[in-house]
């Protein structure tokens, strides 16, 4: 804190240099929220005699799509970072759009796996092996949707050319908590899916 | 105010002034505020965020927009606290345990714990900026151990906040949903678990406890030190402690729930971890007292609330280890002694800390001082109608006098008369200390930069700080070496000594 070391580059001044440890620390709480929920999920399905029960059906095929989609954004947005470091404005642009757009692609696939089951009439209020996916997956959607109003306002400004390469605070903490919803996303699916 | 007709009420053993509903309805909305809006936000987000950027020797928090968001939370959260008693409050207890909390007639529930879910975010953003800023913008010059003791209390604290208040989230959005559709996961008839409910509630309720009561003793070790006149003892223990509060207070939530039916192992655990939470808050204790040993010891206001503070959390401290053993604690839980224990800490601990806090730093923030005689009248009430009214709860909890009844059998009458008449002592103190500090807004002469001979760097500023806190970069020293602060008659306050040739 007292001294720079000499072979820091100048950092641009708008950047908050406390940003990232914020970020981080934010994280760390959301983390929290999620092993809280995933704990309550193992209480009741280790409790039940049998899990599904008697006459559901598995999980919808789909949530295998999701976990696909949400890994090629985390790549994605992480090459626009990269880019955004070095400088390069149309890759910096085109991975960031391409990120919303697999975001959007995400709910959506989540919304089919959730019609799926709606489909066969399985609404959450039908036990709690249908309540803990829904509520789980929308939890989880729900941070979606707030991490794709960010990266909305990140690809703006990106496009109205705020970002450099020593400027793009937006880009580097969007990219945290995508990471993070992605890795959530792989703990949960992995939970869901194979604790059967 | 709640609380005061929650008293009245038993003034008799039957009805008194409202109906079994209504006061059922009371005592929740007296409990659910005070913590949620109260005694959690209180010194941290009151007393830290003015004070913490200025003890530092910074401009600001780290965040100051998210600091901004955290207020307007806190506002949305009232909000829906008000709201839940316009659709007809809600009578669950401010612990709102299922399955009465799901299945309750009354209609504020999902209002009261969706402020309380906003209230939680507003917490963590405080928690999260304090942590930033201690990393991030110490003075030059300032490291861990130059910090004054109120630093790492709110460090230890934010740290609670940021690992606890997210369960508790997660809690009520569940318990929210859970009402709305009529299954969730408490409800047993479908395989869930209501005991699950008070685990989540409690893993985060009982390190809440120390996020009140945390930021209290960094109050209180302030306090002591400066109106001691004389270096804090031990330095390195008390920060310590605070961390280790915050550790162990992860590691207790279980004894709220000894008579749940959980195993008699696990009871056993939860017991001896319980009352190993003693240790580091015995320790501070020890310093206190140890720090005002052969000093010279000024009795004004503040240093009045942080002796108040000894007495009274040392009472609530201690009562709390027969709660913590099994035996006792059948016999008295929900009874009487358990409202009479968390008043003495919550009250007695933090609300006490936070009015000494408030005396302390009121000059500073306001520029102007209040008469410290009336301050001592107020303080004086405020303590003897404190333990008036709740000290008398002591002896009808041993006595087996139930929490939260609406009649009660008439050998209580004395007490519970007793215990009214102490909320009303209570009230005239704190209507008198409301008077006072508005009346020094107006008519209080101007406080100097320094009227205590502090050494930390909030102190080195004028009173109030100018927008940017520090007109110049502050010089960072021990904050707890007076020995170059002199009192100086002509600006009623201190200065520093300045050092000639021949000294």
């Amino acid at each position: 804190m007292t001294r720079q070391p000499a072979a820091t580059p100048p950092q641009d001044p708008r950047v908050n240099p406390a940003g990232v440890f914020g970020m981080s620390l934010f994280l760390v709480s959301l983390a929290v929220l999620f092993t809280a929920s995933l704990v309550s999920y193992f209480v009741i399905r280790f409790r039940a005699e049998q899990w599904p029960p008697p006459g559901m059906p598995g999980l919808p095929f789909g949530l295998w799509w999701s976990t696909l989609i949400i890994l090629i954004s985390s790549v994605t947005i992480q090459l626009g970072l990269w880019s955004a470091k070095k400088d390069m404005q149309a890759a910096m642009k085109a991975f960031l759009s391409m990120t919303l757009l697999l975001g959007i692609a995400f709910l959506f696939n989540q919304w089919a796996n959730w019609s799926d089951l709606l489909k066969i009439e399985i609404p959450p209020t039908v036990n709690l092996y249908a309540f803990t996916f829904y509520t789980l997956t929308g939890l989880h959607a729900a941070h979606v949707i707030g991490g794709l109003i960010l990266l909305s306002v990140v690809c703006y400004k990106a496009f109205k050319g705020n970002y450099g390469s020593q400027y793009h605070p937006g880009i580097t903490y969007s990219a945290m908590y995508w990471h993070f919803l992605d890795v959530v996303w792989v703990v949960l699916f992995v939970s869901l899916k194979f604790s059967f | 105010m709640a609380a005061v007709l929650v008293r009245t009420e038993h003034i008799t053993p039957t009805q008194t002034i409202m109906g079994a509903d209504a006061y059922n309805k009371m005592f929740t909305l007296h409990g659910a505020m005070m913590v949620f809006l109260f005694i959690i936000p209180g010194i941290p987000a009151a007393l830290g965020n003015f004070v913490l950027p200025l003890m530092v020797g910074a401009k600001d928090v780290a965040f100051p927009r998210l600091n901004l968001t955290s207020w307007y939370l806190w506002i949305i959260g009232a909000v829906f606290a008000v709201a839940s008693l316009l659709v007809g409050g809600f009578d669950t207890g401010w612990t709102f345990y299922t399955p009465y909390s799901t299945t309750t007639p009354f209609k504020g529930v999902i209002p009261i714990a969706t402020g309380a879910f906003i209230l939680g975010f507003s917490s963590i953003f405080t928690g999260l900026n304090f942590i930033v800023t201690i990393h991030k913008l110490r003075a030059p010059g300032m490291g861990w151990f130059q910090m004054p003791l109120f630093l790492w209390a709110l460090y230890a604290t934010a740290i609670i906040q940021i690992l606890a208040t997210p369960v508790l989230g997660i809690t009520l959005l569940l318990l929210i949903v859970e009402r709305a559709l009529g299954v969730g996961i408490f409800d047993p008839a479908l395989g869930g678990d209501p005991i699950l409910f008070q685990h989540f509630f409690w893993f985060y309720s009982h390190p809440a406890v120390y996020i009140m009561i945390v930021p209290a003793m960094g109050v209180i070790s302030e306090l002591i030190s400066v109106f001691s006149r004389k270096h804090i003892f031990s330095y390195r223990f008390i920060a310590y402690s605070s961390i280790a509060i915050a550790v162990f207070g992860f590691l207790v939530w279980g004894h709220h729930m000894f008579t749940s039916g959980q195993s008699s192992l696990m009871n056993m655990i939860f017991s001896a971890l319980t009352f190993s939470v003693a240790i580091p808050s015995a320790i501070k204790a020890f310093n206190w007292v140890a720090t005002m040993y052969k000093g010279c010891i000024s009795l004004k206001t503040p240093m009045l609330y942080a002796l108040s503070f000894l007495f009274l959390f040392a009472i609530g401290g201690l009562t709390g280890l027969f709660l913590g053993s099994l035996t006792t604690n059948v016999h008295l839980h929900d009874t009487y002694f358990v409202v009479a224990h968390f008043h003495y800490v919550m009250f007695g601990g933090t609300v006490i800390a936070f009015l000494g806090g408030l005396h302390y730093w009121w000059p500073k923030m306001t520029g102007k001082m209040y008469s410290d005689r009336q301050g001592q009248i107020a303080c004086f009430l405020i303590f003897i109608g404190f333990n008036l009214t709740f000290f008398t709860q002591f002896i009808m909890g041993t006595h087996g006098m139930p929490r939260r009844y609406f009649k009660y059998s008439e050998q209580f009458t004395t007490l519970h008369v007793l215990s009214t008449v102490g909320t009303y002592v209570l009230l005239v103190g704190f209507l008198l200390v409301a008077y006072y500090l508005i009346d020094s807004l107006v008519r209080g002469p101007k406080a100097p930069s320094n009227p205590w001979g502090g050494a930390s760097l909030e102190w080195q500023t004028t009173s109030p700080p100018p927008v940017e806190n520090f007109s110049q970069p502050p010089i960072v020293g021990d904050p707890y070496d007076y020995g170059d602060l002199v009192y100086d008659p002509e600006i009623r306050g201190y200065r520093k000594l300045i050092k000639t040739g021949a000294a």
